[in-house]
């Protein structure tokens, strides 16, 4: 039997076509993206600076991510076209906190809006609106917009540094932010001091955590799909530490051993406007799973070692990398040194002509942004998105990360949870 | 004089709840989840509930919604407009006419939503803004024009959509601009509140990004002076703005985004190729030469020696 699913509470929407057996079990899924913007057009013929206002506005929940890619993207063009630009490890340091705050907003964001939701629904039981870790995130947001002036959309990054030019007050301010968050992270989220949490990271005491992370991983027991989802078990990370990571090997990744395929899409006579993103003409996973994976994370790694790439695995990954990122946020900023200077000022982008590529660790996994640039002014621009690579379709041999996931899973709507554990945006896939 | 049951049915103790859907078109996002971060979220749904709503917790979700259409107080609507666009299967054309024909208030959310904004690129031809095209009032809404409230920016500031809500929900009388902004938000311009205020008065530029010092007007393209919208009076994210940490407005409020070469000011022999609004160029260079001339030491170095 075939059903279609529309999946909302993503961003945007997409659909996902099942094919299914007699008792329900999924035989075949694949996934449709059908919203469109054009982004990469928009940007061709700009002055390439305008990428840093443009490229943000790909995503409401990530575009900061899009726009440390994009000033990447600048600065190794600056780079390749024989004028490097020095970035001080002061304004590195404040892109990496507006940064990682991006991830921990959004990671907090799919738990309760997406997750708990979701699979409470299924289970019967009426969601609420989770005011607190709405409160939370906005507090992370707040976080940022010390620094970035705002959250959503900034564009304070720039080749050679970044606008902002901080003193103690903010990073005070930022600090009793990070303590607020971290105190509803233990109170809410686990239930428990952080570091009990990363030292008690079997099932058993996952399981029985007190927290709204507790609630989803016995939710996930419940509707028995904890220990499945599991896909191919190849991971990548291209960004911050680089590795790819396939059962049998752990090797340093490579941007030339990506490329996309539209061999889906409609310009194919396909049914989805995303194309795939592939790794040695293969889906890898990417995202927080991968990058816990990719720095050996002790907890996250031995559940991997023990279940694989589960649904367990995958969620538990999610919410230690918050964990792991507030200990992170509160080292860069106890450790900035306000005597270096926030922006080097480059040669005029006019004079820079060259191919440039910025790639970054985004929420959802790595993100990639490519242009050639004739003087000054974009010719052409590409992006590739994380979640292409974790959504694409494949074929019934080779199927792609999410739809390796879904199948065997005894129902549609259950399988539909499974496709949410990989955190769906609909408006960064398709771009 | 009314019955003394009318006064009690206009005062309930327990108030019905304002009814609103939020329905995308063409959209990064971006206004939902900046309306995600207004921290008075609980007041505001203490007295008021979503029908629909991409993120949070609804009555209807969206195949329901396109199916009943229901009625609503408030129909907020994020992102570009286009004719063909499809939400669970039913053309915008139908799905927003129907709602906002149903809907008591409308509000567009956003630059997208507003003027066509930054989508609008892609197709300039057949995306718009729900009620103005760029500053033309040609959009889809044209007929309901008097029920719509425009809330430009790149995205809105969720403050300003609280309030537009509480003023529909009291049922005050907004007054607005010309794109049907709400003046009490749109008659400011970026450039009040601006902590480099001083800097663009006595006419000291900013000449290198990530100082405290200097207007970012001369060189680095700001549109604060000709942007409205207070962002620099309500902050964003209760903290900041672009022009406190030192980024150039980018004049996302306005029908005329996204300009180009967003961050060079254009310039005529040197004088900048757009006045602060309001002041002939005249006027300007007369007042441009005095200002220079004076050297106001206070102005000219750090404003924090030590910085460590
Ligand atoms: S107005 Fe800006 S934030 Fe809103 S949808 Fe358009 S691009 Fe995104
Ligand atoms: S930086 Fe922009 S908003 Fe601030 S004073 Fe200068 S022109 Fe005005």
């Amino acid at each position: 039997m075939i059903t279609h699913e529309l999946i909302e509470r993503i961003e945007g929407e997409a659909v996902l076509d099942f094919k299914t057996d007699k008792s329900g079990h999924v035989q075949e899924a694949s996934i449709r993206f059908l919203h469109f913007r054009g982004m990469e057009a928009i940007l061709e013929g700009r002055n390439a600076l305008d990428a840093l206002v443009i490229a943000p506005r790909v995503c409401g929940i990530c575009g900061h991510s899009h726009l440390i890619a994009a000033v990447r993207m600048l600065e190794n063009l600056y780079a390749s076209a024989g004028s490097a630009v020095k970035v001080t490890p002061k304004a590195h340091a404040l892109r990496e906190v507006t940064r990682v705050c991006e991830l921990m907003q959004n990671h907090i964001k799919w738990l309760y809006l997406v997750m708990l939701h979701e699979s409470g629904k299924l289970l019967g039981k009426e969601p609420q609106v989770a005011l607190r870790a709405l409160y939370a995130s906005s507090q992370i947001n707040q976080m940022s917009a010390l620094f970035s002036g705002q959250w959503p959309h900034s564009s304070y990054a720039h080749p050679g540094g970044v606008t902002c030019d901080p003193t103690h007050i903010e990073v005070m301010q930022a600090l009793k932010l990070l303590s607020d968050v971290e105190r509803f992270i233990e109170k809410d989220v686990l239930g428990c001091k952080t570091e009990n949490f990363e030292a008690n990271m079997d099932v058993e005491s996952l399981l029985l955590m007190e927290g709204d992370f507790g609630t989803l991983l016995r939710y996930f027991e419940r509707l028995d799909l904890l220990d499945l989802g599991k896909s191919h078990g190849r991971f990548l990370v291209l960004g911050e530490d680089a590795h790819e990571i396939t059962p049998n090997e752990r090797s340093y990744a490579h941007i030339d051993f990506v490329s996309e395929d539209d061999s889906q899409t409609f310009a194919h006579g396909g049914k989805t406007y995303a194309k795939n993103a592939l790794y040695r003409g293969k889906f890898y996973e990417t995202g927080p799973l991968a990058r816990a994976i990719s720095t050996e994370r002790s907890g996250v790694s031995a559940l991997y070692q023990q279940y694989g790439d589960t649904a367990l695995t995958r969620i538990t990954a999610r919410i230690d990398e918050v964990v792991s990122l507030i200990a992170y946020v509160r080292l860069l900023l106890t450790s900035l040194d306000f005597t270096e200077s926030s922006f080097i000022p480059p040669v005029s982008i006019e004079s820079i002509s060259g191919k440039g590529v910025g790639v970054v660790e985004a929420p959802r996994g790595s993100l990639i942004h490519r242009a050639t640039v004739e003087k000054g002014k974009i010719a052409s621009y590409s992006i590739i998105t994380p979640t292409q690579w974790n959504l694409g379709n494949g074929t019934y041999d080779s199927p792609g990360i999410a739809q390796k996931a879904m199948l065997g899973i005894e129902s549609t709507a259950k399988a539909s949870l499974i496709f949410r554990t990989f955190d769906v945006c609909s408006v960064c896939t398709t771009h | 004089m009314k019955p003394p049951s009318a006064i009690t049915s206009t005062m309930p103790s327990n108030p019905a709840k304002l009814k609103m859907i939020w329905l995308q078109g063409i959209t990064c996002n971006g206004n939902t989840h900046s309306f995600l971060n207004d921290p008075a979220l609980e007041t505001l749904l203490e007295s008021s509930e979503f029908i629909h709503h991409p993120l949070l917790p609804c009555s209807m979700n969206l195949r329901q919604l396109v199916k009943k259409l229901p009625k609503s107080d408030i129909l907020i609507f994020e992102g570009a407009y286009k004719a063909d666009f499809e939400r669970a299967g039913m053309r915008m054309e139908e799905l927003l006419n129907t709602l906002a024909s149903k809907a008591k208030h409308i509000i567009a959310m956003g630059s997208c939503a507003s003027f066509g904004g930054i989508f609008k690129e892609a197709d300039p031809e057949h995306i718009s803004g729900i009620l103005f095209d760029k500053e033309k009032e040609s959009g889809p809404l044209k007929e309901m024009r008097e029920k719509v409230i425009t809330l430009s920016g790149c995205p809105a500031h969720p403050k300003w959509l609280s309030f537009v809500i509480e003023m529909m929900r009291l049922e005050k009388t907004i007054a607005v601009d010309e794109f049907r902004r709400p003046k009490e938000l749109y008659a400011y311009l970026v450039h009040n509140g601006c902590l480099r205020n001083e800097y663009f008065e006595w006419k000291v530029d900013c000449d290198t990004f990530g100082t405290k010092e200097g207007c970012l007007f001369y060189d680095q393209g700001c549109q604060g002076p000709f942007t409205h919208g207070s962002c620099n009076k309500i902050l964003w994210n209760e903290v900041s703005s672009k022009t406190r940490s030192g980024t150039p407005c980018v004049g996302c409020t306005e029908p005329t985004f996204p300009k180009r070469e967003l961050f060079t000011t254009k310039t005529y022999m040197s004088i900048p190729a757009e006045m602060p609004l309001g002041v002939p160029k005249r006027s300007y260079l007369a007042l441009a030469g005095a200002a220079k001339s004076f050297h106001i030491k206070r102005l000219e170095g750090k404003l924090i020696d030590d910085n460590a």
